[in-house]
């Protein structure tokens, strides 16, 4: 959270010689961080960051504290003053009170504490009040009022104003909430609530308070107001957070309620207030305080190890220790092996041995800790292969000459139906930000899809790829997140995809996937549609979905399961010796039937005979195709007598396998 | 001629082939030169032949091809003008050496798969593992197991997207909310569920937060690292720091720390980087303030030293173990470093070809 704080009203409780370029820079390092300073001179204001675990700092005495503390480090004289904890707090006693009949909950409700003043005069308040409330960002209303917000930015403590009179019977009950109970808060707001809600209620049953958020409108405090209650409390945390949130009713006071408000700061706000107001606004006193406070404040003790000290920060001399300790309003105890401290009210964020830890650390300055890489033995550790494996690729792939997409993981239910991707077992968000981004991917294909169409007019011959997870269904669980390539060409490129597929297998030693030519695929064209068992798929987008998506050119697409692939990939590869023998080369022309498939006869042809070193496709002429074949034989120099026989044997295959007439054999070499 | 494609590198190595034949033929010096000339160059040689396939090879792919025919019939001419005793004087062929050079294929990576790549490589260096943890999580591992119960008013830092709950919730308690995870801070404790220690990791993965404006996109990415062992300090986290800020940044670069707090460790860090332009100073060599950072530093990120409840809740004794955790945007910190001045983080996730291609 985020306060303005003023420099003139700083040094109200900080009596000290550094100019704003020091409190920033001092405090930024060891406390607060100050973020920025607006204005000159007088009108300094500075913009503070304070943490959500430090509510004691929100408030510019809490701002003065740390940096009477902080500045003297650098060699800045700096003292608190106006401390409200060393204040000496004493009401009056009245003797003709006004009534007030409550009756509240200790545990909603740690400390309840006010006062009533007649003949309020509700007006315009003082300049001077008026500019530094202006300075801090609050809005001036009239006294009353002005007075609850100074005394929340000067103590962080929230304050709230009854109007006596419109307290039905002067009786008021502090408790839970109903559920569906209604109240109008004082900015006209109407609100229904959710139940277990901190709420007061006067003599005849109505609310006139949403506790620790916000005063209802129909008690609150107008120019006619003669008789005010000042009212300053604390209350149970996470209702406070509970209400606030569900009602998105987010409010300074409920911002300070919901981190838990010092007990003990209760009476010494509430003596300051009463200053106020009877100076401010003419009134007098017209009750009795009521503070009701069951449970007084009991100081936690906390014990560090001078071992887990000497571990986090390094040996740090006991007077240091304790000077740092103290000087934060804790009570120290040196012990041979421990240092023990009694934790002051204001510091609740201070429960283990590393919060003592982080005290002594951040105001002896981490600045002032050697900076030092570990000294340990790192542990050995495998280094993960499926993400060795994605990095190889995405590299390969750049020089190959593809362009990487980074899509977003969410994708639209219009690109669900687009797709005809079934919304019953996709992960689907609960709370949108937008239509655009609804269900967890379960394809890559609908946002590379996207992506080529947007980029069709910018680029000829674009060859696109991303690698990303997509999220697959599993009832009752997480969703199997599952790296998936997907590789996207413009244009009808159908070998280059399957080329592009080949190299990969091949880079890994993996062996080609079992080709399936027939099998349907939702969206690629029949005519160019290979799936790869249990990998993926390459083809041509077919014009259904196209047109459906509004690409009016082809597309030809790639995707690779890469966690399948991983799981099949070789970490290295064999050493084959290199031929010391020449091998013989020689074309083999088949003419072949319409719609043959000539990958079938290569692997065949491959696997014919040990000395079948590789077969290639050569040439694809109207009906013929010619097969260049290598024979090889490791241990000697081949003749044509060697061939012959292997010769025949692939010819037959040829022709009895497949049906294939032979054109023509030329041996090369 | 068939108008069927065939690939560059089946056609090279034929051409190859018919070199090698080619130029054995001349060594075996049966032939005078100028039949050999025709025979192994003319209008009917085997070289000519292949040459004429070149139209079959893909486009993307024909400028292969070029150089080798080029180099072929260079080297024959070689060698049948050694052999020849008539031999005219030596007629290099003219090229115009000033035409534009034949390139390889230039694709691009990512700007954030480079960043990836280059954060795992400064880790890797001094014993850091990465490793890879969900990006749908149970919101036990993002929030609960790091000191944030439900409520908790730290989890206001995180505008958090839920998922619908795929079926019925089972009764394991850290299994009823599905989360796409805000931070990379849920691999702390599911890499301490390993049950293997010391740990150095560094976990780079997609998070998600529901925001969007020049500075956001509900999609992002970061790198997060734990360190645990024994008697591990403030100064180990400031020198790990210090190297990957001067390895990736610059020698000249610091780093320092503020005070700051997160629930799941205490102490907690701001990290800042002194400004590459004024190195921390916050002003010019001529005096004037530095424009770039303001006040001599710019913020990192966050970080600190693992909370006892984090180590106890990933089944690590507090009092024997400690350690240090931070996680940063992988987006961010790049673009810090670059200088590559976008000015809009929302252009990363548009993957317009004519930004893609700049990198």
């Amino acid at each position: 959270m985020n306060i303005l704080v003023p420099d003139i009203w700083l040094r109200k409780y900080l009596s000290t010689k550094a100019t704003p370029l020091q409190l920033k820079e001092y405090l930024s390092l060891c406390g607060p961080s100050i973020e920025r300073i607006y204005g000159e001179g007088e009108e300094t204001v500075y913009d503070i960051e304070i943490t959500g675990n430090r509510p004691d700092a929100m408030s510019v005495m809490g701002v003065a504290r740390e940096a009477a503390t902080i500045l003297p480090r650098f060699g800045l004289p700096a003292t608190l003053t106006g401390d409200p904890y060393k204040e000496k707090v004493k009401f009056p006693t009245v003797k003709k009170p006004l009534p007030l009949t409550l009756k509240t909950d200790a545990e909603l409700n740690p400390r309840w504490a006010s006062i009533i003043f007649d003949n309020v005069t509700v007006g315009e308040s003082p300049e001077w009040l008026r500019h530094q409330l202006e300075l801090s960002g609050l809005r001036s209303l009239n006294t009353v009022v002005d007075i609850t917000n100074y005394l929340m930015r000067a103590y962080g403590q929230p304050a709230h104003v009854f109007d006596y009179d419109l307290i039905e019977s002067h009786k008021m009950t502090l408790r839970a909430s109903k559920k569906g109970e209604k109240l109008i808060t004082l900015d006209g707001k109407s609100h229904t609530l959710p139940g277990g809600d901190i709420v007061i209620e006067d003599g005849s049953g109505k609310l006139i308070d949403l506790c620790g958020i916000m005063g209802g409108e129909n008690s609150s405090v107008t120019n006619n107001t003669k008789r005010v209650m000042l009212f300053i409390q604390t209350y149970n945390a996470s209702h406070i957070r509970k209400t606030s949130m569900a009602l998105g009713h987010r409010t300074e006071a409920a911002g300070l309620f919901e981190k838990g408000l010092d007990t003990e700061l209760v009476t010494p706000v509430l003596m300051q207030g009463m200053t106020m107001m009877t100076s401010l606004t003419g009134g007098s006193v017209a009750s009795n305080v009521t503070d009701l406070y069951p449970k007084p404040f009991v100081g936690e003790q906390v014990s560090v190890s001078r071992k887990k000290i000497n571990s986090y920060i390094g040996v740090i001399p006991d007077k240091e220790i304790k000077e740092i300790l103290v000087s934060l309003g804790f009570t120290v105890t040196m012990h041979a092996d421990t240092v023990s401290v009694r934790v002051p009210s204001y510091r609740r964020d201070i429960a283990i041995d590393v919060d003592i830890i982080e005290e002594i650390a951040r105001i002896h300055g981490y600045h002032t800790i050697p900076s030092k890489l570990p000294d340990h033995a790192p542990p050995v550790t495998m280094p993960d292969p499926q993400l060795q494996l994605e990095e190889q690729i995405k590299i390969r792939l750049r020089d190959w000459g593809y362009t990487e997409t980074y899509t977003y993981s969410m994708i639209s239910e219009e690109q669900m139906d687009q797709f005809n991707l079934d919304k019953t077992r996709a992960y689907t968000i609960a709370n949108p930000l937008s239509a655009e981004w609804m269900y967890m991917r379960p394809t890559l294909w609908p946002s590379m899809l996207a992506t080529v169409k947007t980029n069709l007019e910018r680029v000829k011959n674009g060859k696109f790829f991303e690698l990303s997870m997509s999220y697959l269904w599993r009832p009752g669980d997480l969703p199997a997140e599952t790296p998936m390539l997907l590789v996207a060409y413009t244009g009808d490129k159908f070998l280059e995809a399957k080329g592009l597929m080949e190299a990969l297998f091949d880079l890994y030693g993996i062996p080609e996937p079992e080709y399936d030519t027939t099998a349907h695929h939702d969206w690629l064209d029949p005519s160019r549609t290979l799936l790869l068992k249990g990998f993926g798929s390459v083809g041509l987008l077919n014009t259904t979905l196209s047109k459906t998506l509004g690409i009016h050119s082809p597309v030809t697409i790639l995707e690779l399961n890469l966690l399948a692939f991983a799981a099949q990939a070789k970490a290295g590869k064999t050493y084959i010796p290199v031929p010391k023998y020449p091998s013989i080369i020689e074309d083999l022309s088949f003419i072949v039937p319409d719609k043959f498939e000539i990958g079938r006869l290569l692997s065949a042809m491959r696997k014919a005979h040990p000395l079948v070193s590789r077969v290639s496709l050569l040439d694809v002429h109207k009906e013929t195709r010619t097969v260049h074949i290598e024979y090889q034989d490791p241990a000697k120099n081949l003749t044509g007598e060697d061939i012959t026989p292997i010769r025949k044997k692939l010819i037959a295959l040829a022709e009895h396998d497949f049906g294939l007439t032979l054109r023509q054999a030329a041996i090369t070499a | 001629m068939s108008d069927e494609l065939i690939a560059a590198s089946n056609l090279i190595s034929l051409l190859i082939e018919a070199q090698e034949d080619a130029l054995a033929t001349i060594k075996a010096g049966n032939k005078p030169e100028s039949e050999l000339r025709l025979q192994l160059l003319g209008a009917k040689s085997e070289l000519t032949r292949l040459t004429r396939q070149i139209g079959r090879v893909p486009k993307e792919e024909r400028q292969k091809i070029g150089p080798v025919v080029t180099e072929i019939k260079r080297s024959i001419e070689d060698a049948l003008n050694a052999i020849a005793t008539d031999a005219p004087p030596k007629n290099s062929d003219w090229v115009d050496v000033t035409t534009p050079g034949i390139r390889p294929p230039e694709g691009h990576l990512h700007i954030v798969s480079q960043a990836i790549m280059e954060v795992t490589r400064i880790f890797e260096r001094i014993g850091f593992t990465r490793v890879r943890h969900p990006e749908v999580d149970w919101d036990w591992y993002p929030f609960e197991s790091l000191n944030m119960p439900a409520h908790h008013p730290a989890r206001d830092e995180w505008e958090t997207f839920f998922l619908e709950y795929p079926g019925k919730p089972g009764k394991d308690p850290h299994k009823q909310k599905i989360v796409l995870t805000p931070h990379t801070s849920n691999g702390q404790v599911r890499e301490m569920e390993k049950g293997k220690l010391p740990i150095r990791m560094i976990n780079i993965a997609k998070c998600y937060r529901r925001q969007i404006d020049v500075s956001h996109t509900p999609m992002f990415h970061q790198f997060e690292g734990l360190y645990i062992d024994k008697d591990v300090s403030i100064g180990h986290l400031k020198g790990v720091f210090d190297h990957f800020v001067k390895q990736f940044f610059g020698p000249n670069r610091e780093t320092r720390l503020r005070p700051f707090h997160f629930q799941f460790t205490e102490p907690s860090f701001e990290v800042d980087i002194n400004c590459g332009i004024c190195l921390g100073t916050g002003n010019l060599a001529n005096g004037s303030p530095c424009k770039l950072c303001k006040a001599g530093w710019l913020e990192l990120g966050g970080s600190g030293m693992v909370h006892p409840v984090v180590l106890r809740n990933g089944g690590i004794d507090p009092d024997i173990y400690s350690g240090f955790a931070f996680g940063w945007g992988i987006e961010r910190t790049y673009m810090m470093k670059s200088g590559t001045k976008l000015d809009d983080i929302r252009l990363l996730y548009s993957n317009d070809v004519r930004f893609l291609e700049q990198f």
